[in-house]
């Protein structure tokens, strides 16, 4: 165990907190403007990881390649997201945050069995080659697939950085959540807001399902409800509600998650991810950056 | 007497399942009804209850075929029963405490998510650490006390009378200790905190003695659930548990010891007797005249053919129940209005 497995396990924490970055900027984003915890959110990437492997292998007829398979499922879950939110979530959003968070519950269920009873629990996984690990530097491996997913979560986050802080959608985002009434009397349109913002919060949870699929397959139906303490611990880690938080807490706990499985036991990897996430809750309940986004 | 058999053996097993759910629900009440914890971890409780009662009454690890456990301390039936049930009593209470005292000062959406991955974690541990509780393949010689001597068919009767007096017991503490000062405390503290400390409540201790109330609850189900079933294995306990009970008290209504238990017995009588559809789908097809044998395919032909398609439907149920509860009857069947609105339900999001 000398630096070479150092050095692993810090770029495979890096790597994982790749994957986590995307999932909880996505959870982050809708938390910012919804105010409600969803619990509906691992079924997004449910939704993205099992959508890429029908597109990519030729369930609708055709098989596109696998980026443009990845690229169709993230636009369809993203609009199913915002499908979601109109059906569920919108006819009860004056009514405070415990029933939305309730009801994000019995939508986890609804879409994690209705996927499930469609194509079953057996495994999947998407048409990839294996590959072997390149050396870098003669420091540490990566295979180049990986590389691919540290490079979708850095063009992910700069867009979304460019998007809350460049465009008018960001800057209304922003008003909407900093306060909703407040950005409303200003003659913003916060449901279409909303709706916007499902959109790029379920697309990103897609995104994050494809890349964890890309890195750990193969996976079921309950693969994102699974993953959802994962990514719930980023995000809380780096103050709910905050993209840029998520994005440090994500690889906070990736690295947390990966030292922890080199030199104490793989068997407890959520819980690495768990322990830090209470210790900080406990320490300093809104997380490790503050501030506004 | 006559093996039970049909309809007899479904009404005995369903009653005595949904006894066990009625009495996690009354835990979980305790939890979110009166004091206005969101606990989504309830199944650890559940499980944590569980694994106690077949340590303390598995037979010794050098005669179960496939042991990796390295404890088991066989005690002996019918004695060793209340000694099981007492300790998978306190193991859960003892849990809940553990999981308490770290996260119970946590607002109500922080205490969510941190009740539902400790459960999670938990379960991790539950998998992993085989020595203890013989990893996924399960403890599956738990004793049912007194089988020997009734035999199959009057034990089952004699377990149910058993589970409804559980129940009943149960129920009759937690009204009685909820309508004492304790438990408008409880409320209080679920109505407004700030307003409990200005009288000089310790509202952490009290929301923990709440925690630990419910825990303990849970864990003796565990006990009564381990003892029924005669085998605990770890996929019995997953989130499902949680939810499954989640939807029992918000269809039965929320703060409502009643309604807890009337949830509990209509979501597991329906869970249960959702086994039965391929049954009526063959009897249909079987006295339908022969003209219309191509109907009921033709309607349900397009269904996915796998096995997993009705069990997985049978959550979709669950999962719906929860919206429309929430959407339409906050206040669930037998819930009252006034107490859902101390929940916090419509406080307005502004």
């Amino acid at each position: 165990m000398g630096l070479d497995t150092f050095l692993q396990a810090v770029v495979s924490g890096l790597i994982e907190g790749s994957v986590i970055a995307v999932g909880a900027v996505g959870l982050t984003l809708s938390y910012g403007v919804t105010r409600f915890i969803n619990f509906a959110y691992g079924e997004f990437l449910t939704y993205g990881a099992y959508l890429t492997v029908f597109l990519a292998g030729g369930l609708f007829g055709v098989s596109l390649p696998l980026p443009a398979a990845a690229v169709v499922a993230t636009v369809v879950v993203g609009a199913l997201g915002v499908a979601v939110s109109r059906t569920f979530f919108e006819p009860i959003s004056d009514r405070g945050a415990l029933p939305l968070l309730i009801t994000s519950i019995g939508v986890s269920f609804i879409l994690r069995n209705l996927l499930q009873g469609w194509v079953g629990v057996d495994a999947r996984q998407l048409p990839i080659p294996l590959l072997r690990r390149q050396d870098y530097f003669g420091l540490f491996r990566l295979t180049h697939l990986e590389l691919g997913v540290i490079a979708a979560s850095v063009v992910t986050m700069l867009t979304i950085h460019l998007l809350l802080q460049r465009t008018m959608l960001g800057k209304r985002m922003r008003a909407t959540s900093g306060n909703r009434s407040l950005a409303k009397t200003a003659g913003i349109d916060t449901t279409s807001v909303i709706r916007q913002t499902w959109f790029l919060s379920a697309a990103a949870g897609a995104l994050a399902g494809v890349l964890y699929a890309v890195l750990f397959s193969p996976f079921r139906p309950g693969v994102g409800f699974e993953y959802l303490i994962v990514i719930f611990a980023a995000t809380l880690l780096g103050g709910i509600g905050r993209p840029y938080g998520a994005m440090l807490g994500a690889f906070c706990i990736g690295l947390a998650m990966n030292f922890g499985s080199t030199y104490l036991s793989a068997n407890y990897t959520r819980a690495y991810a768990f322990l830090i996430l209470v210790g900080v809750l406990l320490l300093k309940p809104e997380g490790i950056r503050g501030g506004e986004f | 007497m006559a093996l039970l058999t049909g309809w007899a053996a479904f009404v005995v097993g369903v009653a005595t399942i949904a006894c066990i759910y009625g009495l996690l629900t009354l835990g979980l009440n305790v939890h979110y009804g009166y004091t206005g914890l969101l606990n989504f971890g309830h199944v650890a409780f559940f499980a944590a209850g569980a694994y106690a009662a077949a340590i303390l009454t598995m037979p010794p690890p050098s005669t179960v075929t496939n042991a990796s456990y390295t404890v088991g301390f066989n005690l002996p039936m019918p004695w060793g029963f209340p000694v099981s049930l007492a300790a998978a009593t306190l193991v859960g209470g003892a849990l809940a405490a553990l999981i308490g005292a770290t996260s119970i000062r946590l607002g109500t959406h922080y205490l969510a998510i941190a009740t539902f991955a400790l459960a999670g974690v938990f379960s991790d541990v539950l998998v992993n650490e085989a020595w203890l509780t013989n990893g996924s393949f399960g403890m599956n010689s738990v004793p049912k006390p007194g089988q020997a001597a009734l035999g199959p068919d009057r034990w089952q009767l004699a377990y149910l009378a058993f589970s409804l007096l559980s129940l009943l017991a149960v129920y009759l503490l937690v009204e009685r200790v909820l309508d004492a000062p304790f438990g408008r405390l409880l409320k209080g503290v679920r109505e407004s905190e700030d307003a409990a400390k200005m009288l000089g409540k310790n509202t952490t201790l009290v929301k923990l003695k709440s925690f630990v109330i419910g825990g303990m609850i849970a864990g003796f189900a565990g006990g009564v659930y381990a003892h029924y079933i005669g085998s605990v294995v770890t996929a019995q306990f997953v989130p499902q548990v949680t939810f499954t009970v989640w939807a029992a008290m918000l269809l039965g209504g929320a703060a409502s010891n009643t309604g807890a238990v009337v949830g509990a017995v209509l979501v597991m009588t329906f869970e249960e007797s959702t086994r039965f559809i391929t049954t009526v789908y063959d009897w249909m097809q079987a006295t339908l005249p022969d003209a219309l044998s191509g109907l009921l395919p033709a309607i349900f032909g397009p269904l996915p053919n796998n096995p997993s398609f009705i069990p997985s439907m049978r959550f979709v149920i669950v999962g719906l129940l929860f919206v429309l509860v929430v959407r339409y009857r906050a206040e669930g069947l037998l819930g009252d209005p006034a107490e859902i609105e101390a929940l916090g339900e419509e406080e307005g999001s502004e």
